[in-house]
């Protein structure tokens, strides 16, 4: 009924895309044709990587621009790569503040961005037709960006309002801006990707313009296409503009990294709510790691559907949760395994952690039936089927490995190694990861009435 | 020096000692960028692939739609009764949508938790659930398992359990999501909204109901309701994916052959057609907040309107096209908010059209008085020829890249079915688009807009808010 915010340029994505990452990894069944298959990979004489992957059957194409940095290269002003992708809207030397996303606007197409822990993503997703003005638009805004006072003044207060929506008006805000920065102490994953206020009011022209030279290279950059276009055009056109670009001699990375975790850590937060928050996490591996599919597997067991063991204890037997749902994070340094619940209003958090946790340890204790083994492998295929269908699906899915592993991953690979997990690992990396002394717990719970003892 | 920005400073540094034309695209930019050049005419491929959509009527009246996409080996089954929500009495209110949830808490031969595993193991997708027109059911999943899927589908809307104690479950669920809607402030500002404009009507409660009528609910009730409802001369049924439409429509007709049709429900009264009659004000407390969540609305048009095609066009250059809209510029260009939309519910009867958006307490006034000046001057100042066409564009633009999958249009065709507009609709509506003129989108404005008596809804922390009232009329604190 309300309209959908078209305007939203998800920076917090960050936290729902956690919950793409355990659903996706998994293939389809039997014979399916992969289409990423088709995806060639060129590379430019200036490092520009651009991945390909025509389909005229759809009516879409999808255009997206995958930077590699995000929140985890702060090393002075967190919220940064966030507050910088809201000035690559901002106006460039021939276009005014916001005419990029009008002029895609005015021919039907989104336009939008987010801003993620290990990476910066601009699509467009318009017709055929299109496809040469993005290109242009993308050119123009790369050499010729603008960053005034003025436009910079009025992006740090939307990006305020931006960080009160998502971050402090939300009880699940709270708990995430919470719980990371328990569960790293050091590494720069531990900061939320919108940053602190104090670092967003105190940005300058000068640091935007730094980390732009720093980090919008074309060597640090992959370009992904995906749908309705003609390849040979889109790649001259490419050549002629982004092949311009001059790269960077050196990108810079955080040299952080998280130590040792040793013992649990707790963290109560205070808000004015009616059900409570329960969010926890463990560490958990980076991406890649030859865990992640048993992981992955473990997810589907604990939280995907009615029947999965934590909808089933807390949810249907017990009613004291709303929801419940645990599941594997991958990024590039590091990983979690999080768990989020909402408590029924009135009822006890530490009943609904201690009842959480029964679970996980359940998963410790004792190996998983095979029917649970199979339903789950079922659903990661399923998934991945289902992010087959659109043109910007399909742009994210080969951005993201190239972006990541330098290779697209071919679906085949990918189911053989769901397939390959068995109970025995699904036990075994319960008991490496999931355990007591690695977790990190957070309660927003409503703050004590006055007067209470 | 590094990145693109070394290139730039270059290529300046070049313009400046032959001091030709700097600063001119063409020096820079060769050959001319895209946004220089006409808009290339955009292509109108076929919504629908010609011969991949069969619409079958069975004896019993049940309307079977199959949507042939043999690409990816999966396949979309939905069960769609043309009423909804909007039929029950407001002391009645969230009755429907109870009995939606319950149709997949057992059904057939398997109870609640019976039935998740049989989902679960197929790794597909099930939901149940109501709206303002329509209660639906919608199960997805690879297209091997077709027959299993339609079993599914077949026992939840013809055999539903109405287990007395899953019946108590789910109303305990339902009252506790209730209760934490209101930690969101988005929904609290909807719900007061709602309230704010019709009164009595059952539109001022949302469909899932309140605590005081969902108390009420029990499985006697559901079951009723569901006997009422589900008949095959009401609803529609869509396949869409990778089947065979020959046998698709055998399998459907095994299923749902021998469905007995009967009388349809009454669709209740229409809303008052001045909602509110006069300006209201109403302040939802929230004292923990700092970020004031505003709402301004009054009533719509139904979703069969005449005005609705150059109303919605209005509506993109008001608030419904993102980046673009006016409201947009005017409250995101000062830095006041983050988003601010408007919209239009199109219902069989008609529904609210809102404006929101939310800012920092602090500046609430100002926001507000822009946002009621946007809505004075969509009056006064109407769209001209460069904002209909560029609303056009996006308008046309935006609904071919709507319809990209087989569910998607799928989905549509439903839709129109379920509101008897033309089953062509689709293929007609870029050049009904096209052929709306400036003195339309004036006219519709002009007669659908109406700041001046608008509800007003403002959720944040009251002892900041009202000071900054004065002069907009008289209001009302509200717990949430």
């Amino acid at each position: 009924m309300y309209p959908a915010m078209p305007n939203t340029r998800p920076l917090i994505r960050a936290l729902l895309v956690f919950a793409c990452g355990w659903i996706a990894a998994g293939p389809p069944a039997g014979a399916l044709e992969d289409p990423a298959a088709r995806a060639e990979v060129t590379e430019l004489d200036n490092g520009l990587v651009v991945v390909t992957l025509e389909d005229t059957t759809t009516p879409v194409v999808s255009f997206q621009m995958w930077v590699k940095v995000g929140s985890r290269d702060e090393t002075a002003h967190t919220g940064l790569a966030h507050l910088f992708e809201h000035m690559m809207f901002n106006g460039s030397k021939h276009l005014g503040p916001e005419e990029h996303a009008q002029l895609i606007t005015a021919r039907g197409g989104m336009v939008n961005a987010y801003t993620s822990y290990d990476e910066t993503v601009y699509f467009e997703d318009v017709t055929r037709e299109t496809l040469p003005l993005v290109i242009d638009l993308e050119y123009e805004r790369l050499a010729y960006l603008d960053i005034s006072d003025e436009t910079l003044a009025r992006e740090r207060e939307v990006v305020l309002e931006e960080r009160r929506l998502r971050n402090e008006d939300q009880p699940m805000g709270r708990a995430y801006e919470s719980l990371l920065a328990l569960l790293w102490q050091a590494h720069p994953y531990r900061t939320p990707v919108i940053g602190w206020r104090s670092d967003i009011e105190k940005t300058t022209v000068e640091i935007c313009r730094r980390f732009f030279d720093t980090y919008y290279a074309p060597n640090n950059i992959v370009i992904a296409i995906a749908g309705d276009f003609d390849t040979e055009e889109a790649l001259a056109h490419i050549r002629r503009t982004l092949g311009r670009l001059t790269p960077a001699e050196e990108i810079p990375r955080s040299p952080t990294e998280e130590p040792e975790q040793r013992g649990e850590r707790r963290a109560i937060v205070h808000f004015d709510l009616r059900s409570p928050v329960l969010a926890a996490a463990w560490h958990a591996p980076a991406t890649g790691s030859e865990d992640g599919e048993a992981l992955d597997v473990l997810s589907q067991i604990l939280s995907d559907g009615r029947s999965s063991r934590l909808y089933r204890s807390l949810v249907h037997d017990d009613e004291i949760a709303l929801s419940a749902s645990g599941g594997y994070w991958e990024l590039k340094d590091s990983g979690a395994f999080l768990a989020i619940a909402g408590v029924r209003p009135g009822e006890s958090v530490d009943e609904v952690e201690r009842l959480f946790f029964a679970e996980t340890d359940r998963l410790r204790n004792e190996r998983v039936s095979e029917a649970e083994l199979e339903k789950a492998k079922r659903q990661l295929e399923v998934s991945l089927v289902d992010n087959l269908a659109t043109s910007h699906a399909l742009a994210a899915r080969i951005g993201r490995d190239i972006t990541t592993f330098g290779r697209i991953r071919p679906l085949d690979e990918r189911l053989d190694r769901i397939r390959a997990v068995t109970a025995e690992d699904v036990q075994r990396v319960a008991n490496r990861y999931l355990v007591e002394d690695q977790r990190s717990v957070v309660h927003v719970v409503a703050p004590p009435v006055e007067g209470d003892a | 020096m590094s990145g693109r920005l070394g290139f730039a400073h270059s290529a300046l540094l070049a313009c400046a000692i032959l001091s030709s034309g700097c600063g001119t695209i063409s020096s820079l930019w060769e050959p001319k960028p895209a946004w220089e050049l006409p808009a290339p005419s955009p292509i109108d491929r076929p919504v629908v692939t010609k011969g991949a959509v069969d619409r079958t009527d069975l004896e019993n009246g049940l309307r079977v739609l199959i949507h042939e996409d043999r690409r990816l080996p999966r396949v979309s089954i939905g069960l769609v009764v043309r009423r909804g929500a909007a039929v029950e009495s407001p002391d009645r209110a969230g009755s429907v949508a109870f009995m939606a949830d319950l149709l997949e808490r057992g059904a057939g031969d398997r109870d609640a938790l019976a039935f998740a595993e049989a989902v679960d193991a197929l790794g597909a997708s099930f939901g149940s659930g109501a709206d303002w027109d329509t209660v639906s059911v919608a199960v997805s999943g690879l297209s091997r398992d077709f027959d299993t899927l339609l079993d599914l589908l077949a026992d939840a809307a013809l055999r539903p359990r109405f287990d007395e104690r899953e019946a108590e479950r789910a109303r305990g669920a339902l009252l506790a999501s209730l209760e934490q809607a209101k930690d969101d402030p988005a929904t609290l500002a909807s719900w007061w909204a709602n309230r704010a404009l019709y009164g009595s009507h059952r539109f001022a409660l949302p469909v899932e109901g309140t605590p005081e009528t969902v108390a009420r609910l029990d499985a006697a009730t559901a079951r009723q309701l569901h006997a009422a409802f589900f008949l095959p001369n009401d609803a529609i049924l869509s396949v869409s994916g990778d089947v065979d439409p020959a046998q698709a429509i055998a399998a459907v007709r095994s299923r749902f052959g021998d469905w007995s049709p009967g009388e349809t429900v009454d669709p209740g009264p229409p809303p008052p057609e001045r909602a509110p009659p006069e300006r209201k004000i109403l302040v939802v407390d929230r004292p923990d907040l700092g970020q004031v969540r505003i709402v301004v609305g009054h009533e719509g048009i139904s979703r069969t309107d005449d005005d609705r095609i150059p109303l919605s066009l209005f509506n993109l250059v008001l608030g419904g096209s993102g980046f673009s809209s006016r409201l947009m510029a005017a409250l995101r260009g000062p830095g006041l908010t983050y988003g601010a939309g408007s919209g239009l519910a199109l219902r069989r009867s008609p529904g609210p059209f809102f404006v929101s958006t939310f800012t920092r307490v602090e500046e609430l006034r100002p926001a507000l008085d822009i946002l009621l000046a946007e809505l004075e001057r969509a009056r006064s100042d109407p769209p001209g020829e460069d904002e209909l066409s560029w609303a056009r564009t996006l308008a046309t633009g935006s609904f071919s890249m709507e319809l990209e999958t087989s569910d998607a249009v799928t989905r549509a065709l439903v839709d129109l079915d379920v509101y008897g507009l033309p089953e062509n609709s689709l293929d007609t509506y870029r050049g009904r688009v096209r052929a709306v003129t400036v003195d339309e989108v004036a006219a519709v404005a002009r007669e659908h807009l109406h700041p001046e008596r608008a509800a007003i809804v403002l959720v944040g922390p009251a002892e900041q808010i009202t000071p900054q009232l004065d002069g907009l009329g008289p209001y009302e604190v509200v717990e949430p």
